[in-house]
């Protein structure tokens, strides 16, 4: 009996096993086709019309930037290069700011029809039709005109309404206007795409799997792809990614910041890039009547910059986990308006070095009383500044978020070793950026902007008086107005001198401590050659049609 | 027995009404389905006032929940509040691939399970039996993201040292699926991992109540009667002891796999499996209430079957059971 059993068990098991493993086990290790390169990420878009909201994610721009291509895009030091313009756009008159561009002579659509003038025409129409679900219509509500002549386009802006970012404008991905006309635009695109303007145009898609795109042959705008097909997989666990990376699976991938990428960088088989990108965190002050008195007082504010290590805050963070290679990579942050990859970033902060001596020499100077004569690790004396009490401060950020307690706690730390006390005031973020920002009763404020390319042409909303996002009440007139000025300065050059000149009062102000840019990360299989890490929204695929890759 | 189910089926339908205005409330209460265009500094004005127009987002809650039971009565559980996009055709295809996953590791965990657990009980406290024991008990206290995990890691390493691939970590398919038996194998590559995860939980739990239910059975008077009728043991085990010792799992079964269709949340996500489980979470992320409703609707409804399915097999698997 027992051994009739026993043999009934092992015969089950024996099926169950071979029924899986069985004609897997047989099964050669799957290699992708030739010319075939397999990205994992970790979200799908849900549309592929990017102009629309809910294409509105880093994912559609990943997928979709090779295939609707913009006149201009972002390459990886932020800077907008020609693809489609056949040059790069002029400004003709700055008041009314009109601007002329043209679209190459062998730009053409996929099939075959030639992009022209009337395809921005009928891009601008589209995006400022109301019943569509256009995402952002910034700069294109005060155009006033869009002339066109063949290849040739020519916009004016409405009088005093110069839109700084203008010429990331124009560059947009043109819309073909022989598909858009009579379209529901909300409905078009959304799983499928039988048009392309760029190297690779759809193929295929199995939604919650893949998404597949293939070399575009009718693309003559610039050098063919090479790659016969780029596959999206989407992968939302970020350990998952990882597997499959290593398991082949996948050969490209953007993560998120994981301790596996220590390990990664480690492995010969995988090239690793990382560097900064446009998300900055930051620690605001709070200047309005909800704030404490003591951080109205600059000399206060100057004692409190001084005070926080934040090379160390980097390092702590990213660079001794081994998550960047080096500080090279990921540069203490000392602007706030521009990211240290970009061409007019100015390191206005770097006159505030740590030094807790200076710290202590100043708050004295201000008069205070109470705190300690040297930093001093297990510190409890707190200095009492002449009618604005005791250096006692809100710290508000999120909970539940690893690496902004830990900035937290050396901040803390450091703080509290010259006199100066921090309060942990964490929420859940709903409840902190919903509530407690807008509502201006906290004192300090950490938190991280998410920026891009044109942002820094908008800083008046961020530190102008009376800014929509000026959270701080922070006013400087001068800065202000500087700011203000640049936001309708089309010339960059003029637009960057005015944003750091502009920036150099705020350093001056401390109205708040810029912390750290936080870095992307970009791992490649080494057999795929020629990804490079870009910082914008134009994601790694921005020169797609480079890539090669070896069996 | 027809009075039964109609009066079980009216009763759920109640269940259903109060737990979708709850839910309702809840997901509309705690989350913005805008929130994240909102927080965009160039977001068009015009877009938010068209969207929360057309989804009636400005309206009392009581209000919306109205126009979502109209939406999902005439027009098959509406659209996503962002992009207009239809909710049932995706609910279908994430609720077939569920299936597949969930039907494949129930009934293979239901075959191991039973064999162990009969095993184990005929067996009780011989190596076998103490094995199973130690089994099910680790079984039930692994975490299901962390075996998940431990088996990718598993098969990567086997990948790596003899370049043959047994299965993959992730996705429903390959990139190359193909038809046919080339598309059964590739899909029995990629869902073996997430069934293997499935499976440890179920077969611990099954086997445990299959042992305890055996144990039972086997002791009770009746088999020893048909013992002492000189009746062979297989005859005793098969024909007397087994059925009714399955009485107790069935209801187990039912429940739990009434349960797993709604999605096995960790595994399907740990496995990027597209189901209805990993559809909920990004649903719920997105702080959408139609999704989330359509599919609390759909794994309500599943529940509430199953479980009727479960009462039903069990007045079949034991005739004394009557139905008032």
């Amino acid at each position: 009996m027992r051994k009739r059993w026993l043999l009934l068990l092992t015969g089950t098991l024996a099926l169950v096993g071979s029924l899986i493993v069985g004609p897997a086990a047989t099964a050669k290790s799957e290699a992708p086709a030739a010319g075939t390169v397999i990205i994992g990420h970790d979200q799908e878009p849900t549309t592929l019309n990017f102009y629309i909201s809910e294409g509105n994610l880093y994912a559609t721009s990943l997928a979709m930037s090779p295939v609707l291509v913009g006149g201009m895009i972002y390459n990886d030091k932020a800077k907008l290069i020609p693809v489609l313009f056949d040059g790069e756009p002029k400004i003709l008159k700055a008041e009314p700011l009109t601007v002329t561009f043209s679209y190459k002579a062998n730009a053409k659509w996929s099939d075959g029809r030639q992009i022209t003038g009337n395809d921005f025409l009928a891009t601008y129409r589209t995006i400022m039709n109301p019943n569509w679900d256009i995402t952002s219509r910034e700069g294109w509500e005060d155009i006033a005109s869009v002339k066109v002549k063949g290849k040739t386009v020519t916009v004016t802006w409405k009088k005093g309404k110069a839109y700084a970012a203008w010429d990331a404008l124009v560059a947009s991905s043109p819309v073909p206007a022989h598909k858009v006309a009579g379209q529901n635009f909300n409905d078009l695109w959304r799983d499928s795409i039988d048009i392309a303007s760029g190297p690779f145009k759809f193929l295929s898609r199995q939604k919650g799997t893949q998404l597949v795109l293939a070399r575009n042959d009718a693309y003559t705008a610039g050098p063919k792809a090479k790659l016969d097909r780029i596959v999206f997989r989407y992968i939302p666990s970020t350990p998952s990614i990882f597997q499959a990376l290593q398991s082949g699976e996948i050969q490209v991938t953007e993560p998120q910041p994981q301790l596996q990428i220590v390990d990664i960088r480690k492995n010969p088989r995988f090239k690793v890039q990382s560097g900064p990108g446009y998300f900055w965190e930051h620690m605001d002050i709070q200047f309005g009547p909800k704030g404490h008195p003591a951080l109205k007082q600059k000399y206060i504010r100057q004692a409190l910059i001084q005070g926080i290590n934040r090379a160390q805050v980097r390092e702590a963070l990213y660079v001794r986990p081994g998550l960047v290679g080096s500080v090279k990579e990921l540069p203490v942050l000392q602007s706030h308006i521009f990211k240290p990859f970009e061409q007019y970033y100015q390191p206005n902060w770097g006159i505030w070095k740590f030094s807790q001596r200076n710290v202590i020499a100043t708050l004295k100077k201000g008069g205070c009383t109470g705190g300690p004569d040297v930093p001093t690790a297990n510190n409890d004396k707190i200095w009492t500044c002449p009618g604005v009490g005791k250096l006692s401060f809100r710290f508000t950020t999120t909970s539940g978020n690893q690496l902004r307690a830990l900035t937290f706690e050396i901040a803390q730390k450091q703080l509290r070793s010259v006199g100066i006390e921090l309060v942990p005031r964490f929420g859940p973020a709903g409840t902190v950026f919903g509530q407690v920002l807008p509502s201006g009763d906290w004192d300090i404020f950490m938190f991280t902007w998410v920026g891009g390319p044109t942002s820094s042409a908008t800083s008046f909303s961020l530190y102008g008086c009376g800014g929509d996002q000026n959270y701080m009440n922070y006013c400087n007139k001068k800065a202000s107005d500087l700011l203000k000025k640049a936001q309708f300065t089309p010339d960059p050059n003029e637009r960057a001198k005015l944003l750091n000149q502009a920036e150099k009062i705020m350093a001056q102000d401390v109205m708040s401590i810029p912390m750290y840019v936080r870095p992307g990360f970009l791992i490649n299989a080494t057999s795929v050659k020629g990804p490079i890490l870009n910082p914008t929204q134009q994601g790694s695929t921005w020169n797609a049609e480079t890539w090669t890759v070896s069996a | 027995m027809l009075t039964y189910v109609i009066r079980r089926l009216l009763y759920s339908i109640v269940v259903l009404v109060a737990a979708s205005f709850i839910i309702f409330t809840f997901v509309s209460v705690s989350a913005d389905p805008l929130s994240f265009l909102k927080m965009q500094p160039t977001a068009s004005e015009i877009t938010i006032q068209n969207i929360t127009k057309r989804k009636h987002l400005d309206e009392p809650i009581p209000v919306r929940y109205l126009y979502w039971v109209k939406d999902a009565l005439t027009n098959k559980f509406g659209t996503t509040t962002i992009g207009d996009r239809p909710i049932l055709p995706d609910l279908t295809r994430v609720m077939g691939h569920t299936l597949q996953l969930v039907v494949a590791s129930e009934l293979l965990a239901l075959i191991i399970a039973v064999a162990i657990g009969v095993f184990s009980a005929l067996r009780q406290y011989s190596a076998f039996d103490y094995a199973a024991t130690t089994f099910s008990f680790v079984g039930l206290a692994t975490p299901v993201f962390w075996l998940g995990l431990m088996l990718q890691v598993l098969f990567v390493n086997i990948y790596l040292w003899f370049d043959v691939r047994i299965f993959y970590t992730a996705n429903l398919s390959g990139v190359d699926p193909g038809t046919g038996l080339h598309f059964l194998l590739d899909r029995i590559q990629h869902l073996a991992l997430p069934i293997m995860t499935l499976m440890v939980a179920s077969i611990a739990s099954y086997s445990r109540y299959m042992r305890s239910s055996m144990l039972e059975v086997i002791n009770s008077d009746y088999v020893r009667t048909a013992r002492a009728k000189g009746l062979p043991e297989r005859r005793v085990i098969m024909r007397h002891a087994f059925r009714n010792a399955l009485i107790p799992l069935v209801t187990i079964v039912a429940l739990n796999f009434g349960s797993l269709l709604g999605g096995a949340v960790v595994t399907e996500t740990v496995f990027a499996l597209d189901g209805m489980g990993l559809y909920f979470v990004n649903q719920l992320n997105a702080g959408d209430p139609y999704p989330v409703m359509a599919w609390l609707m759909v794994t309500a409804t599943m529940v509430i079957v199953f479980n009727l399915i479960a009462d039903i097999a069990y007045g079949y698997l034991d005739p004394r059971v009557r139905y008032d």
